[in-house]
């Protein structure tokens, strides 16, 4: 990036709530029906229906709002965003504008390790609107489209920021955490292929230091985290080069072609829509109870940058292994309840971080209570490092028996006796005199072959630290 | 007086089409209302709130519970132009592809 | 209606031998009025026999079973089209009942057929209709009113025992106090709304209309009463014919307001109405001289705010899910040929004037403005219920004009003058009939009451009617 210029950009978020019914009517938001068959009087906005506001809507919005640490708005109005296109069944989108459910707020999360924070402007309710499908390959070249209703009604809360992010990675960081917080809270499964996580984002620049921002462009249709930041790199760079060569940025709204990687014009600022924003008539404004507000605040889950800083204050672990358990936060419950039997965070985190987790992504995960048996038998030395990778692959198969009776099955107890080892130890020593006799002039590294005869001896079951130690009493004992 | 050029974009915004005639039409319609409706501009309301609705409302929220929807059939009964369980539309973006 | 349930108990008389009896003078004048869109004969048949047998097994439903009604054709009725009187929605078949069609249904009552109106409700003589107008049965040169003409017509025509309607502005008092019958337009929010189709929704609500106060009562029992449907009906109450009770008139403080008795009155109309107040007043009625100023605005208010609601509850008639459509080589095309073909004029007129007054830069100026005015009405409306139980006026200036009278749409818009602040107030109100001017047309007395005190209105409606048609 230049360094003549500031990059500022703000994003706007649509995520889908995780209702069992729909916003506003009590269809069902089952994803992958057939089309149209998910549809009722009101989301199909037929002449005379009315919206019937779902509870579990305004909750979770609620929810979102107090997990963004935003003023939560007792009071907050639905208004109609009036506009034509085929997949919006009313001709207008029931939303919040003049009163949303939550004002401002923000999200701290890490870029690197360092700590950003990113404000929120506020968060919205409303409708979801249908689904089309173009008859080309886009909806530029397509002779016709089809509508899917299915969609239409699903609740959605829209989150906008401050345009307080000034890269384009930092964007897709936010967006991870942001969307980390979302399953943290469980209001939305946040699939982006789905479409239920979606991302609009601003962006303009403006001289280095500049009070003043710049002219900004929108980008829409961006689909995955990917798409957001290589949108957000492609238009920098173009902003920066109309800029260079003396040229007006212009207010726009730009879609982001991800074959092509490049954003294209959609529409310019002068046939911007007039929405004609009115309060719903349909619709009395919602008056939420402070009480239940703070109660909803109150039962919060533990937060995604919590959880991070209790891992690193409290267990110990690194920002790059505490990072892991938050990011997955499968691994992190499975993390916590391994710690209920095995209290060692450390072993856990590297056991998790390891083989584990590449057969548990194809498997599923393991009871913890074994875990913390597998960890236990490692740290008593009833096992080698090994042998703990073969149980944990037994037990993948099959987790009817305890670590401990897989090793008392096959006989994989470590042998860490030190009287029964002395005894294989002076055989060996016994049967090679001529080795010890080199070893003893200082042919040092003879000493791994005689690490290597007690193990063939023992079929390796030898403890190697025991092993080690009884070698080096009785060579270098005699050594002079 | 409205213009004739704000009385197509208003036809624009809310979809009509209209003929030459009604243009005109609307053009003395829009204007005439507007005129009446002036003395509303005048009445001092700076100390008032609006009113949405006349009788205050509390708000009762639906439990989130699924209902039965339509039959698919049922749904498409009423399209004019019905494909594969969709409704069918023309082109989107104005203008050939 | 008591008379008619009564023989039906008794089994004097059937419910098919209603319904034909309803079809039979619906034959016989429709000809000539023009009051209803669709006749469903076979339904309505059908109906009266089920509720026939239900009689016969003493498991009737209510004691209106089988007593036929007629709904104005904005109210959504499953199976049978509902077309607003509109080009766009002539062969438009609902999915759905509206609710209060489904408690129509749960007391038996069998539906002849759907009523005339102004496209979409908007308008005031059903000149508006694209089923041509519907004609008054007095003077078959005058109009009905409107927009629930129809429903008036085959009311005082007796084509139906009683009808719905619906009231936006006026639309159910005005033709009521045209057509002779007893009209109520309820406090806002008390009866569904869910089916019926919006004109603007801040303002619509569903009424009857009958013969007399105490079957207007009836059927606003059956009505009243709080749909989760509709989120605006919350907090409404159920409502129970109240026995009747003259002793309620001595004390009864009745408000007159001055500016509903002047210019463009017509002295016959307020003679009728004056004589009205005089009968209350000789019972023991205060007659309490009022103002409520803010009336000069209610029309201009009102119109700012049915215009813009309009305009977007009357978005979704795109060509898409339902209704008529005029292809286009794209969407947009495709939207404004068939909203340009399928509306009428005046709907037209007034989605234009909804689409400006909502639109960047106007909204404060106008929607927001008229909002604010109208927490002003709200306000005087208020505060003349410290003085007075009651509200009385004219329901109309004037009596039914003639057919193709009124050419300009301001002027059209002035039949509300007296009856739209009850819409801004969300106040109920209620036309009856008080006399008949020199050309023998009906001239009707509105009667305001607060939010909910829908039965005191109904006591004094009931008091006035029997003193004025001398009715024991
Ligand atoms: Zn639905």
């Amino acid at each position: 990036m230049s360094r003549k210029y500031d990059t500022v950009i703000g994003l706007e978020i649509h995520v889908a709530l995780l209702t069992e019914s729909k916003f506003l009517c009590s269809c069902s938001t089952e994803f992958g029906a057939p089309p149209n068959s998910h549809c009722c009087p009101i989301c199909l906005g037929l002449p005379g229906s009315l919206p019937a506001i779902n509870a579990k809507a305004v909750e979770y919005a609620v929810i979102a709002g107090s997990a963004l640490n935003c003023v939560i708005n007792p009071f907050s109005k639905f208004d109609r965003k009036n506009y034509f296109y085929p997949d919006l069944p009313k001709a207008y989108q029931i939303t919040q504008d003049a009163y949303p459910i939550c004002g401002p707020g923000y999200l701290d999360y890490y870029v690197q390790d360092k700590l950003e924070r990113t404000k929120i402007v506020r968060i919205h309710l409303e409708e979801e609107a249908g689904k089309l499908i173009h008859s080309g390959e886009s909806i530029i070249d397509s002779e016709y489209s089809l509508v899917d209703y299915n969609r239409a009604g699903i609740p959605l809360i829209e989150i906008v920021t401050a345009p307080d992010i000034t890269a384009p990675e930092q964007a897709r960081l936010f967006l991870e955490q942001l969307r980390l917080v979302m399953n943290y809270i469980q209001v939305s499964d946040t699939k982006m292929e789905e479409g239920s996580l979606r991302c609009d984002a601003n962006i303009s620049l403006k001289p280095k230091g500049s009070p003043v921002l710049g002219t900004k462009v929108e980008i829409k249709n961006l689909n995955s985290f990917r798409a957001l930041e290589r949108a957000l790199e492609f238009e920098k760079e173009r902003q920066r080069e109309v800029l260079e060569q003396g040229g007006q940025i212009e207010q726009e709204s730009r879609t982001w072609d991800e074959r092509a990687g490049k954003t294209m014009t959609m529409r310019s600022k002068a046939d911007a829509p007039d929405y004609r924003f009115f309060p719903d008539p349909n619709l009395p404004p919602l008056n939420l109870d402070p009480v239940w507000i703070e109660n909803l605040k109150k039962s919060l889950p533990e937060l995604p940058l919590e959880r991070l800083h209790r891992l690193k204050d409290q267990d110990r672990l690194s920002h790059y292994e505490a990072a892991f358990l938050v990011n997955y936060p499968d691994f992190g419950d499975l993390f916590e309840k391994v710690k209920v039997t095995f209290p060692e965070p450390k072993a856990i985190v590297n056991l998790l971080m390891g083989d584990y987790a590449r057969l548990a992504r194809e498997h599923g995960h393991l009871n913890p209570v074994r875990l913390g048996e597998l960890l236990q038998l490692l740290a008593d030395e009833v096992i080698n490092k090994n042998q703990g990778k073969d149980i944990l692959e037994e037990l993948f198969k099959t987790e009817e028996d305890s670590p401990a009776e897989i090793v008392e099955k096959r006989g994989w107890r470590m042998l860490s006796d030190a009287a029964q080892l002395r005894k294989v130890v002076e055989g060996i020593l016994a049967d090679n005199p001529d080795l010890v006799g080199r070893f003893r002039n200082g042919e040092n590294k003879l000493f791994g072959f005689f690490i290597g005869q007690v193990m063939r001896a023992t079929e390796g079951k030898a403890d190697p630290e025991v092993v080690n130690n009884l070698l080096r009493e009785e060579l270098e004992g005699g050594r002079n | 007086m409205i213009d004739r050029e704000e009385v197509i974009r208003i036809a624009a915004l809310a979809r009509l089409d209209l003929s030459e005639e009604e243009i005109e039409k609307y053009q003395r319609d829009l204007t005439d209302f507007l005129t009446a409706c002036a003395q509303l501009k005048k009445v001092d309301v700076s100390q008032l709130r609006a009113t949405s609705h006349a009788v205050t409302i509390k708000p009762r929220l639906r439990q989130d519970r699924v209902g039965p929807s339509l039959k698919q059939t049922d749904v498409l009964s009423g399209g004019a132009d019905v494909q594969d369980g969709f409704f069918r539309v023309p082109r989107i973006v104005e203008g050939q592809g | 209606m008591k008379k008619l349930a009564y023989l039906l108990q008794s089994k004097q008389v059937s419910s098919i031998e209603l319904v034909e009896k309803y079809l039979a003078q619906i034959e016989a004048s429709e000809k000539k009025l023009n009051a209803l869109i669709t006749v469903d004969k076979k339904g309505a048949l059908q109906a009266a026999r089920e509720a026939d047998q239900r009689w016969k097994k003493g498991e009737n439903r209510s004691p209106w079973d089988g007593i036929p009604i007629v709904l104005k054709d904005n109210i959504s009725t499953r199976g049978m089209r509902t077309t607003c009187a509109s080009k766009i929605l002539a062969d438009y078949v609902p999915l759905y009942d509206a609710s209060v069609v489904t408690l129509l249904r749960k007391q038996g009552l069998p539906i002849l057929g759907k009523a005339n109106l102004d496209e979409f409700a908007m308008g005031s003589s059903t000149e508006y209709s694209s089923f041509g107008v519907t004609v008054n049965p007095f003077d078959g040169n005058r109009v009905a009113g409107g927009s629930s003409g129809g429903s008036a017509a085959a009311v005082a025509a007796g084509e139906t025992p009683w009808a719905l309607g619906t009231d936006t502005g006026g639309s159910i008092r005005q033709p009521a106090a045209f057509c002779g019958v007893v009209g109520l337009k309820p406090t806002y929010g008390r009866v569904s709304r869910y089916g019926v189709v919006a004109l603007a929704p801040s303002l619509d609500q569903v009424g009857p209309l009958a013969k007399t106060v105490e079957d207007a009562a009836i059927l606003f029992s059956i009505l009243a009463g709080t749909d989760p449907k509709d989120a605006t009906s919350a907090n409404a109450q159920e409502f129970n014919v109240p026995n009747w009770d003259d002793a309620l008139i001595k004390g009864l403080k009745i408000g007159i307001p001055k500016e509903f008795f002047g210019e463009g009155l017509h002295p016959e109309v307020e003679e009728a109405v004056r004589r009205a107040l005089q009968i209350l007043e000789e019972e023991g009625a205060l007659l309490v001289p009022l103002s409520l100023s803010t009336n000069v605005y209610a029309i201009d208010t009102y119109l700012t705010i049915v215009t813009a609601e309009a305009s977007s509850s009357l978005a979704r008639y795109d060509g898409v899910r339902y209704g008529q459509r005029k292809e286009g080589a794209d969407s947009n095309t495709m939207f404004a040929k068939t909203r340009g073909e399928g509306f009428g004029a005046e709907v037209k007129r007034r989605i234009m004037l909804g689409t400006y007054v909502l639109g960047a830069g106007h909204y404060e100026d106008f929607y927001e403005q008229a909002q604010k005015v109208r927490t002003l009405i709200k306000d005087d409306l208020q505060s003349a219920w410290e003085k007075a139980d009651l509200i009385i006026t004219p329901t109309t200036p004037t009596t039914a004009f003639k057919i193709g009278e009124k050419r300009n749409p301001l002027e059209m818009y002035l039949s509300d003058l007296y009856t739209a602040i009850a819409n801004l107030g969300g106040i109920p109100a209620l036309s009856l009939p008080c006399g008949k001017d020199s050309r023998s047309l009906p001239i009707g007395l509105q009667i305001m009451a607060n939010h909910f005190q829908e039965e005191l209105m109904f006591q004094a409606a009931y008091f006035l009617e029997k003193k004025l048609l001398g009715r024991a």
